[in-house]
């Protein structure tokens, strides 16, 4: 038999090369992922508010974290805002060349990714990976048990894939992702808030000052409460009418039958008017939607079972919009939606809006617009909202959206975590502040503060000043006593719709709306599909009972419009800036 | 002469009442949003091919157009192979129930396409294909292949049977006769038929939007994510929904002969 000599030698060769290819190989993947990261961090992520090397840093955590997961495909869909399109973009481009794992986010309106999470927890069958999904829906997904925790996915199986430098401390919007059970159910991804706007130009020009005083005896000023908003929407629209010969008005609003109606209110009309009880983030043991929670379990939304949908503040409120919005705003207002009302103001005959988000401000900033100065700094501001006559200091005072990446059980583990991963990246401090920049939309403290934002600060209105104030805690999204979003937001616009066109009267359109929620979680109770505090509702009674009990729901006040109060704007930022230094 | 005159005239009103609304999504997809609405303007002043630029420069955008395509041109030739042979069978041959069946057919074309969302949601995931293009040709032949059978067997009908006997006569085998000589004399009903397989599943949205999610997301869905928490973003909205006309203009244009007489000798 002839023998091989030279096997164990080629053997070994073949070893050495396949070993030294490997480790180069091996050393090249670790060149691409950290180049990609240099890259990144030195040409995108340039603003931030750690140095390069503590971003190399967390790059490089990430590139080694996600090992495991390299070549995965994962898909993770959001509502499309300026933010989400810079992480679909540019984040998950970046992700997918410092980590390996390709990330496709899609973006769709935000009533189909409502759509497409309800599907998949209602079939078990995955079909995103993540969801950045308003965190009004925590109630929701705390009560159904079909959403992964993010504090039981960090101490959990996701405790080596979760970033030591995530430092969730850091974030604003915790509060309103963490359930009574004490556990965050949502990571913050995107926040703006519904403000006060006016046009801060108009306010301070003397002879429109002089005029306010002497009719309504009073300083023109941001208004405090709704009677001196009132006051000033009927100053612009009957009194003043005209400015530079330009048709102006006090007031905008929009009253078309339609669901963006609903979140005019859902999102936080009552709260401002002052129909819940006291209690930050959301009332306790009522809310701003009206909804009574006794021991965690939501037991009524009527008056009669202890809720406040159809009291005299949420009757009082409603009857305001629809009076505000026939007397004072533009008549074509009557038939906007949402996204139709929005960009009015920008058109520069509006003086101002209690209701408007944040979320408006890139757009109400762009050169050339009638409500923006030569030099690019915008001739309005943003304030905090007024309340109304039922409103009382410790109460929330207006909505804030918190976009949230939520997880759910029904996602295979392997693709929940590479989601993880990447729902961390988008947040992470080294990508966070640019990404706020663009979007607007700020989620940490440490960005808040930076200097960039306030080198930014005069070109957005006041959005940073907000942001830095102590007042900041009193916008909050829809809390915990919300059982079910989806079932119970869809019934709003129809039963608000009736108020807004005449058919129906302010109190009979809530007790409508108040039956329909009350009908819809009796239902839930009954099908008894939530795993922890689901609905239980009380026995109706008399609706006196409950006005003679403390807090909401609060009985009529006789006076629902006390003498109107208003703050002149450099005032308000001095206290802000006062708080913030002590 | 008058009476011309007067036609003429109800015509094209006729025609500008008809065109309006087109004119005007054309008219805003070459607007910015600024002009769009801030002003109102007959033609676009500014104008921009911005809006047109994102969609064919994004991806994630213009892919939306080419799964639109894909699960439309599927579902097409899926109706035509299916609904062919079993139109011919409804009109040639007689079996138990064959009334019933025919009737049957089309009455699965009277349910409306939101009762079959779930259960086809649930039978495409536990099978692998949820998000595929086949899973949403599929769905659509649901209501697409009685409406092509109804069709086609109006035109069978309408050729008579000693057809068929004198090919065998000659000695054509079944499947040479149909291919060579059946199918060119009903191609009117063929072409009938295309198009309005091609005209639903182009505009069906629901299950399209149900059964997708990222490989195989239609258009239709795509074009939600011009509206946002900050406003609708009407230029590039305007851009898709002209980039949606198109391919129906395409099919009407090269289907409008047969079109024609089609619905002359149809059914329909």
């Amino acid at each position: 038999m002839l023998k091989n000599k030279k096997y164990p030698k080629a053997l070994m060769l073949s070893m050495a090369v396949s070993a030294a290819s490997l480790g180069l190989s091996l050393g090249a993947y670790a060149d691409q992922y950290s180049d990609a990261a240099k890259k990144w961090v030195s040409e995108e992520f340039e603003t931030s508010t750690l140095s390069q090397a503590e971003q190399l840093k967390e790059m490089a955590w990430f590139t080694e974290a996600a090992e495991q997961f390299r070549g995965m495909e994962i898909n993770v869909v959001s509502e499309t805002i300026a933010t989400h399109e810079y992480e679909s973009n540019v984040l998950a481009k970046a992700f997918a060349e410092i980590t390996g794992i390709k990330v496709t986010h899609n973006l769709i309106q935000e009533g189909d990714v409502i759509e497409k999470l309800q599907t998949q927890m209602q079939s078990g069958r995955n079909i995103y990976d993540a969801y950045v999904n308003d965190s009004d829906l925590v109630g929701t997904h705390w009560r159904y048990g079909k959403v992964v925790s993010i504090s039981d996915m960090m101490a959990g199986d996701g405790k080596s894939v979760t970033n030591p430098m995530l430092d969730l401390d850091d974030f604003i919007g915790l509060d309103f992702t963490t359930a009574p059970d004490g556990k965050i159910y949502q990571l913050p991804d995107q926040q703006f808030a519904n403000l006060y706007w006016f046009r801060a130009d108009w306010f301070e020009r003397e002879d429109l000052r002089k005029q306010f005083k002497d009719i309504y005896g009073y300083e023109l000023g941001v208004p405090v409460n709704w009677s001196a908003y009132e006051d000033i929407a009927e100053f612009f629209t009957v009194s003043v009418k005209e400015i530079d010969g330009q048709h102006v008005y006090g007031h905008m609003d929009y009253g078309k039958k339609d669901p963006s109606l609903g979140w005019r209110f859902t999102d936080a009309w009552f709260s401002m008017a002052g129909a819940g009880d006291k209690g930050l983030p959301n009332g306790m043991p009522v809310d701003e939607w009206g909804i009574r929670v006794e021991e965690c379990h939501p037991v009524g939304s009527s008056v009669t079972r202890g809720g406040a949908t159809n009291g005299p503040a949420a009757v009082y409120a409603t009857e305001k919009y629809v009076d505000w919005l026939r007397k004072y705003a533009p008549p074509e207002a009557q038939g906007m939606t949402f996204s139709e009302a929005g960009p009015v103001p920008a058109q520069g005959n509006i003086a101002q809006q209690i209701f408007w988000y944040t979320a408006f401000t890139s757009s109400m900033t762009e050169k050339g617009l009638p409500v923006v100065n030569e030099d690019g700094t915008p001739k309005w501001r943003m304030a905090p909202s007024p309340h109304g006559p039922y409103w009382e200091e410790g109460m929330k005072l207006g909505y804030q959206d918190v976009g949230s990446w939520t997880f759910l059980d029904s996602t295979p583990k392997k693709r929940r975590l590479a989601a993880w991963l990447y729902a961390q990246f988008t947040v992470a401090k080294t990508v966070s502040l640019e990404k706020t920049l663009v979007g607007l939309t700020p989620i940490r403290e440490s960005d808040i503060n930076s200097q960039a934002m306030t080198d930014a600060a005069p070109m957005l209105g006041g959005l940073v000043e907000f942001y830095r104030s102590p007042d900041r805690v009193n916008w909050s999204p829809t809390g915990t006593n919300v059982p079910d979003y989806p079932k119970l937001a869809q019934l709003w616009w129809q039963y608000i719709a009736q108020a807004a066109s005449g058919e129906r009267t302010p109190q009979q359109a809530l007790d409508g709306l108040a039956e329909a929620q009350d009908k819809v979680m009796m239902r839930l109770e009954r099908a008894s599909v939530m795993a922890t505090c689901g609905p239980k509702l009380n026995e109706p009674r008399e609706a006196s009972y409950w006005f003679n009990q403390p807090g909401a729901p609060k009985a009529k006040i006789a006076n629902e419009k006390p003498q109107g109060e208003t703050v002149p704007y450099k005032d308000l930022l001095k206290r802000w800036e006062g708080a913030r230094k002590e | 002469m008058k009476m011309n005159k007067r036609k003429n005239f109800g015509i094209t009103a006729y025609i500008i009442l008809l065109m309006l609304p087109i004119y005007w999504l054309l008219n805003m997809s070459f607007k910015t949003n600024q002009e769009i609405l801030g002003q109102l303007t007959l033609f676009p002043h500014d104008f921009t091919l911005a809006n047109y630029a994102t969609i064919f420069t994004d991806p994630s955008w213009y892919s939306g157009y080419i799964n639109s395509m894909i699960y439309v041109s599927m579902n097409v030739v899926i109706t035509l192979l299916v609904a062919l042979p079993a139109a011919y069978a409804f009109s040639r041959y007689k079996f138990v129930g064959d009334k019933h069946l025919f009737f049957w057919l089309l009455s699965n074309r009277m349910a409306p396409p939101a009762v079959f969302l779930l259960p086809f949601f649930q039978l495409y995931s536990s099978i692998g294909l949820f998000d595929t293009h086949i899973a949403v040709a599929l769905a659509h032949c649901l209501f697409n292949v009685p409406l092509a059978v109804w069709i086609l067997e109006g035109f069978i009908s309408g050729v008579p049977k000693e057809y068929d006997e004198m090919a065998y006569i000659d000695g054509y085998s079944f499947p040479k006769f149909f291919v060579k000589i059946f199918i060119p004399m009903i191609r009117s009903g063929i072409g009938v038929a295309a198009f309005f397989a091609f005209m639903f599943s182009w505009v069906e949205l629901l299950l399209a939007r149900t059964l997708t999610s990222v490989d195989a997301q239609p258009i239709g869905a795509i074009m939600t994510r011009t509206m946002g928490a900050s406003g609708i973003d009407w230029g590039v909205l305007s851009a898709a929904g002209v980039l949606t006309i198109l391919p129906g203009l395409l099919v009407v244009w090269f289907v409008r002969n047969h079109i024609a007489t089609g619905f002359a000798l149809g059914r329909v």
